[in-house]
């Protein structure tokens, strides 16, 4: 299947969930919370997995979130998602977490 | 605007009046027009690569052109593991062909020798134009052989910078591998700002592991302009733990700065003359600028880099025109391929915005900089910024370097994420 085609089914996916990303995705328009989650694609994605780096996307919005403030909070040990995790305020955290299934 | 010279201030001048006065055609007609518009890429490294491919994510049906004079492009990430001896050159390729062939990406092999910002168009070598709506340039470094007396250029084929990867990146090694046990390797680490940061530290440290392996009795100078690096605790800890005594680095205060390259004796000049150090194999990286073509154009300030507005990474001499990566001034983000990967998405979103008559969206952007002190022992930095006050800014309490003394297995797991990184990031650039 073509990337495009993976890229419109994710869309449609994530239409169907509740929330702020829902709003978004309707109004067709790019928000914050989709360039934070593209931005950690960098790491987090299917090339990557094999390595033992989670692939978020398929990873419930929930468990993100619950993970990101888990690093952030020192409740979960890390190497270096702890350094990132404090980058983000819980609203940014909740804002990116429903937009991995997309890519 | 104040640090431009007077002769690209003029040009610049020209360039935007000009602009103002053609207007943008598809600016106001929301997402039908900006479907339609044409986004040309010029580059396609870590940044150009990134921006094509997350257009075309963020809007499938915008037309996507991507220039780049080489077939494969080798990632200089990576690059030391080659020059270390456990890598291959294959290890490093990167190519084309989903770009074109899955994301719809058009892609041109060749060169952009100019562009003519009053027309929006680009000039390749052969002498063809392309039109854009919008034009992005992540054209990397080029060097600045003339800070430097006594080498020049050309002399590149003898004393390798290897700050490009490719046949430089072979050349190193290979005179690494000739190099007789006993030898003395010096590198000349560049002056601040410059592409990768640790990547010096990196090299002479997987040289090290190659040495300790094949070469024991060999040595490895740095001369360096600069009286500190990154990560330096930790690389000198690991330094210390895997190679005795056999780096040394010279801090520019202390006789480290080199004041002249005698390229027929291999011998560096430092100190006000007082040292001449000697090498078997030199590796002298030069101080650098932005890649030549953002200098053509009219966009470089006097230190030889790109000022962009840092919300979207647009150019502040010319509105249709976006540079990032290394060639940009891009605040407190080191000049870094995840850097350059994380403003890709900047500005991919940023043009698909503004030609949807959107407003920019306040950018956050991370950076993460694995680096090997031996095959199974890495150190990493990492970031995360925002835009504040008109640059990109480092969120504070966030980032940091890996922690001192931590245990070996630590420092093992890092090495395995090093790797994840590259495929990792090279995935989402160019697969
Ligand atoms: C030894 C070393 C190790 C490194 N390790 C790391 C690392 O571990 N992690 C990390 O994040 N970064 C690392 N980097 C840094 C990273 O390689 C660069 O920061 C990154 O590639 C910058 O991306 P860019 O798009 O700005 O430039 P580049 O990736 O250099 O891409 C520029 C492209 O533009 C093309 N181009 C130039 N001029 C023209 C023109 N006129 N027309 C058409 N095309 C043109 C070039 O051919 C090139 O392909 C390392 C660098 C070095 C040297």
């Amino acid at each position: 299947m073509k990337k495009s085609h993976l890229y419109l089914v994710g869309l449609a996916a994530s239409l169907a969930m509740a929330g702020t990303a829902t709003q978004a995705l309707a109004d067709d328009e790019i928000t914050r919370g989709q360039l934070m989650a593209a931005s950690c694609k960098a790491c987090h994605n299917a090339a990557a997995a094999d390595d033992g780096v989670p692939e978020l996307n398929r990873i419930p919005a929930e468990v993100i979130e619950s993970q990101m403030k888990a690093f952030r909070d020192g409740d979960r040990d890390a190497t270096i998602m702890d350094r990132h995790a404090k980058g983000y305020t819980d609203e940014e955290i909740e804002s990116m977490a429903g937009y991995f299934s997309r890519f | 605007m104040h640090d431009f010279n007077r002769r690209n201030f003029l040009k610049v001048a020209g360039i935007s009046s000009a602009a103002a006065l053609t207007g943008i055609g598809c600016a106001a007609n929301g997402m039908r027009g900006a479907e339609k518009a044409h986004i040309v890429v010029v580059g396609g490294g870590s940044g150009g690569a990134t921006t094509a491919k997350y257009i075309k994510q963020f809007s499938p049906d915008m037309r996507v052109t991507l220039i780049e004079p080489n077939a494969t492009y080798y990632t200089c990430y990576g690059s030391n593991w080659v020059i270390g001896g456990f890598a291959g050159m294959d290890d490093i390729a990167q190519g084309y062909d989903t770009l074109r062939d899955e994301y719809g990406i058009e892609i041109i092999e060749d060169r952009v020798t100019a562009v003519d910002a009053d027309a929006r168009s680009v000039r390749l070598s052969g002498g063809d134009r392309v039109s854009y709506d919008k034009l992005v340039m992540s054209p990397g470094i080029d060097f600045r052989y003339d800070d430097m007396p006594g080498i020049s250029e050309s002399d590149a084929e003898r004393i390798p910078h290897a700050w490009k990867a490719g046949s430089q990146t072979e050349l190193l090694r290979s005179q690494l591998q000739d190099m007789p046990n006993g030898g003395v390797f010096v590198m000349v680490a560049p002056p601040n700002p410059f592409r990768c940061p640790p990547g010096p530290y990196e090299r002479v440290s997987l040289v090290a592991n190659y040495f300790k392996q094949e070469k024991p009795r060999s040595k490895i100078i740095i001369l360096d302009p600069k009286d500190g690096f990154s990560k330096q605790g930790l690389f000198e800890e690991g330094w210390a733990e895997h190679y005795g005594d056999m780096i040394e680095w010279r801090a520019g205060s202390s006789g480290g700065r080199a004041e002249e390259i005698d390229v027929s004796n291999m011998t560096v000049l430092a100190d006000s003359g007082f040292e001449r150090v000697r090498a078997d194999v030199l590796n002298f990286i030069p101080a650098q600028r932005a890649g030549q073509i953002a200098h053509d154009v009219g966009l470089t300030n006097d230190e030889g880099w790109v000022p962009v507005d840092q919300l979207t990474f647009k150019s502040e001499m010319d509105d249709n025109i976006y540079v990032l990566g290394d060639a940009s001034v891009a605040g407190a983000m080191p000049k870094s391929g995840h850097s350059a990967n994380n403003q890709g998405k900047i500005v991919a979103a940023a043009i698909v915005r503004q030609l949807a008559g959107q407003e920019p969206i306040n950018p956050s952007s991370a950076n993460t900089c694995y680096s090997l002190v031996t095959p199974d022992y890495a150190v990493s930095v990492a970031a995360v910024y925002q835009y504040q006050d008109g640059a990109m800014a480092g969120v504070s309490g966030a980032g940091g370097v890996s922690p001192s003394g931590a245990s070996t297995s630590f420092r093992r797991r890092e090495a395995e994420y090093t790797r994840a990184w590259y495929n990792g990031i090279t995935s989402d650039i160019w697969g």
